[in-house]
């Protein structure tokens, strides 16, 4: 199999073209696992303490090797690099046809490194890579920059498909993220800022070559086969019909919505209880990227008859909101009308800023206010002007969100890196101690969710690699209260399933951790596993998939060690910049404070969460104390040359 | 109808004597309009069906998935949707093999499909502007491509996925793919079953009468 990596030195302007080896692939899948290794080789020359902000940080793009083949399982391209917010380890996966066109331009990864001396963006076009002036591009917002992108590059020898940084990258807002098409962000940790710092505004590429499929007969087969079992699977049908935004009427039954700053867990409104929404635009589902059987996401087009507050937005076209958009806009913010839940989706798009981080830091200064911690004059203070901070008032939210990306006034600048680290420097300044309103993990934004009754999302937010977040370890066995799954993997016993205990849930995190590492590295998108997450398993269901297409042969255990092994590369890197166990917690509101409502009133997470983050690192083979690697582990993984480099910089227990 | 003179295989044997009228293909191959996803799976399902040496390359495939240039209609109130750009198997001969100064165009004795034989073909690309649904693409190194049904039982049918029942005006449809190869009567059974549904005219009826719904028939 003959993958390229496109190397760039911005600083220099050099570009160079490398054959992936084949051992690369054996060693580390594709995708995020390869992403992973090109980041840890290049900070074995380079300081791992550098400035994620400096030249020396990397940013590498790269897409799996099941993306663009058929198998019909969505494609995320994915970002890996330093975070600029939190300081760790930085990885984010995103749709649009980017990724998808990449896989035919003749380069599968992309690492960037250096500074340009002026703002460039990249063209690739069937291998052909230069750097190009971006100086017309510099201050445009995303679908600027797409649409004039799109203009000048044309339709031969295909499309032009767009990875572009708005405003806020460009102001290297910590949590700006990097927008694939204009129309699907890569949010998470900070990508945009990355590119911004390096003066890269996009990242442009057209291409009509082929890609090698090893076994194309079994490919086929393959994919005929999956799409039958799709077909057969209820489940996927309410998907097809609402994506994630089927979440809401679940999560309303069971408390786990995240309602202002997470002071309750309920959403309020009816209207934005009803799917009255999702009705009316379920009829245009769309992909968000390309190969893929299920297509959960559609557009919307606001005619002013949806509601009063529609009218303001009548004309607006855009996707529909999916439900971390809706779980920020109607929960964190609690803004009551679908359409505004829609226009704020568009704008943290269009702006390229996670919409996570954002909510919460907005959600953290109405607490404030509304609990009188501060005064209208030190919000007038951090705004430069007289700002009200109302809940669900679209225009506050706005003025927040423009601060923010344009970096306008003391609040944007505080909360470039997110509410825990806004809430730190808030708190020095005022000499008052707020993070109890601070909804954090690990030291990155709460995701907008009710954690505190499912304790496998809790311990997920304390030790995900790049912090808080809850794919990486997804609990579904938990929350899905799965007994047959707990069963099967865990040798007949049925507590990972069991709310109330504590037992399994660091070993389930430990368990599918491993097996979305494996997912990300094919380049697929999760949601098609999480459908069946015992039926399309990604060691033995997809692994076959993997097989047809690089000729690699595994059994299921061989490749489940390889999710452990590009997991515990992701640890190894944030342990080199000297993570510990105590860096592995989450917020005092989540392990203190107790949930009011919902299905689980009385839940802290204090109640299981050492006992779960124990039964973690027992499970994972780390150290408990000092929560680090052990050079046992390391070596049974194969992994000696990590384990020389971590007993290096005493990052080995 | 004319007949087809040029009627040999890539193989040499002669499948249809000179002069003799070549059938129509027998099914349908058909789209419905606006409720494509554009997840490209039957045009990577395509290319990789009829790529000589496994690679994939969706410039290769004999379909494309395009914006549908719609105004906005009592079907689809927002004017936004894909189609699915397939070959109608017009009539046989079609308006491509006619146009052919090479008479590069045969046919397969299975489908009745028109097939280009490359050998006999100049690359003028007569048949691209002949062909009024704009569907004979051209490859990247100048081959030109048409449909093939591939035998007889089309990938691209295979790969396309189930739609959920979609809702219009409160109405529910039945769960359908996108595109389909059938005979008459099943073509015939899909539109009464929509129609079964609904108390007024059939989804697909209306669709058709509307020429919303690319058929062969």
């Amino acid at each position: 199999m003959e993958s390229r990596l496109l190397r760039v030195n911005l600083t220099t302007g050099e570009l160079k073209s490398e054959a992936i080896p084949h051992q690369l692939f054996e060693r580390w899948i594709g995708g995020s696992g390869i992403n992973n290794w090109l980041m840890w080789e290049h900070f074995l020359t380079h300081d791992i303490n550098c400035d994620p902000r400096g030249p020396d940080n990397i940013f590498v793009f790269g897409v799996g090797p099941l993306a663009g083949t058929g198998a019909g399982s969505g494609i995320k391209g994915r970002i890996t690099f330093k975070s600029p917010c939190y300081g760790i380890f930085g990885d984010s996966a995103g749709g649009g046809k980017f990724p998808y066109m990449v896989r035919f331009s003749g380069y599968e990864y992309i690492a960037i490194t250096g500074r340009a001396p002026k703002p460039v963006y990249l063209h690739i076009c069937n291998e052909e890579a230069m750097l190009l002036d971006a100086s017309h591009l510099w201050g445009k917002d995303t679908a600027e920059t797409h649409a004039l992108l799109q203009k000048e590059h044309g339709t031969w020898p295909s499309k032009t498909h767009t990875l572009t940084i708005s405003q806020a990258g460009e102001n290297q807002v910590g949590i700006a993220g990097v927008v694939s098409d204009a129309l699907r962000i890569h949010a998470r940790c900070g990508g945009g800022a990355v590119m911004g710092s390096k003066n890269l505004k996009a990242i442009a590429v057209q291409g009509n070559g082929g890609l090698p499929v090893a076994r194309p007969k079994d490919m086929l087969s393959w994919s005929d086969d999956f799409r039958k079992k799709l077909d057969s699977n209820e489940a996927v049908y309410g998907f097809k019909r609402r994506g994630t935004l089927g979440a809401v009427e679940m999560y309303q039954h069971i408390g786990s919505h995240f309602w202002r700053n997470n002071q309750g867990n309920m959403f309020r409104g009816d209207e934005i209880r009803s799917d009255n929404w999702v009705k009316k635009y379920q009829k245009y589902s769309e992909v968000c990227s390309s190969d893929c059987f299920i297509a959960c996401d559609s557009k919307y087009k606001i005619d002013g008859t949806e509601s009063e507050t529609a009218k303001k937005y009548i004309g607006e076209t855009f996707r529909r909101p999916e439900y971390l958009t809706t779980g920020s806009a109607a929960g964190a913010l609690d803004l009551r009308d679908w359409s505004e839940v829609a226009h704020w989706g568009k704008i943290t798009n269009d702006y390229g800023i996670d919409n996570q981080d954002l909510s919460c830091s907005i959600s953290f200064l109405m607490e404030l206010k509304q609990r009188d911690l501060i005064s209208d004059r030190d919000v007038a203070e951090l705004f430069g002007h007289e700002q009200e901070l109302r809940w669900g008032n679209m225009e506050d939210v706005e003025a927040c969100v423009e601060s923010v990306v344009f970096q306008k006034n003391t609040f944007g600048q505080l909360f470039r890196d997110g509410p825990y680290f806004g809430a730190l420097k808030y708190s020095e300044i005022k000499g008052q101690n707020f993070m109890k309103y601070a909804m954090y993990g690990k030291g990155g934004a709460s995701f907008t969710e009710e954690m505190r009754p499912f304790p496998t999302w809790m311990n997920n937010m304390a030790v995900a690699s790049r912090g808080a977040d809850h794919l990486k370890g997804i609990g579904l066995i938990e929350k899905f209260q799965r007994k047959d799954l707990s069963k099967k993997y865990f040798n007949g016993r049925t507590e990972a399933a069991d709310l109330s205990t504590p037992l399994l849930k660091g070993a389930c995190t430990a368990l599918v951790e491993n097996q979305v590492a494996l997912l990300n590295s094919y380049g697929v998108c999760l949601f098609h596993w999480m459908l069946d997450p015992g039926g399309y398993t990604p060691q033995d269901y997809y692994g076959k998939a993997f097989a047809a297409i690089t000729g690699i042969d595994r059994t299921p255990e061989e490749l489940m060690r390889d999710g452990e092994r590009i997991c515990n590369l992701e640890k190894a890197i944030n342990s080199r910049i000297g993570l510990r166990r105590e860096h592995d917690t989450v917020c005092e509101r989540w392990m203190w404070e107790p949930t009011e409502e919902g299905m689980y009133p009385g839940k802290v997470a204090a109640d299981m969460f050492n006992t779960v983050l124990d039964e973690y690192y027992e499970w994972r083979g780390w150290e408990k104390d000092s929560g680090l690697q052990t050079r046992a582990k390391l070596t049974e993984l194969g992994l000696d040359d990590v384990a020389e480099v971590l007993a290096q910089d005493r990052a080995l227990a | 109808m004319t007949a087809i003179t040029q009627i040999e295989m890539v193989t040499g044997a002669v499948r249809y004597a000179p002069g003799e009228e070549v059938p129509n293909v027998a099914k349908k191959l058909f789209a419905l309009r606006n409720q494509c996803t554009e997840c490209n799976v039957c045009e990577i399902a395509c290319a990789l069906a009829h790529s000589p040496d496994g690679t994939v390359n969706p410039q290769l495939a004999r379909l494309r998935i395009d914006h549908a240039p719609e105004k906005p209609s009592k079907i689809n109130p927002l004017g936004i949707g894909f189609i699915a750009e397939i070959c109608h198997h017009c009539g046989n001969p079609p308006p491509c093999a006619e146009v052919c100064p090479t008479d590069a165009f045969y046919y397969d004795p299975e489908t009745r499909a028109a097939v280009i034989e490359q050998d006999n073909c100049i690359q003028c690309m007569e048949c691209v502007p002949g062909c009024p649904f704009d569907v004979v693409f051209v490859a990247p190194s100048g081959e030109l491509l048409k449909c093939d049904l591939c035998g007889g039982e089309p990938v691209c049918v295979k790969a396309c996925s189930t739609r959920p029942e979609m809702l219009n005006e409160g109405k529910q449809y039945n769960r359908l793919p996108v595109l389909f190869f059938e005979d008459q009567p099943e073509f015939n059974r899909i539109s009464k079953q929509i129609i079964e549904k609904r108390d007024e005219i059939g989804l697909m009826q209306a669709m058709l009468e509307r020429g919303e719904i690319s058929s062969s028939a």
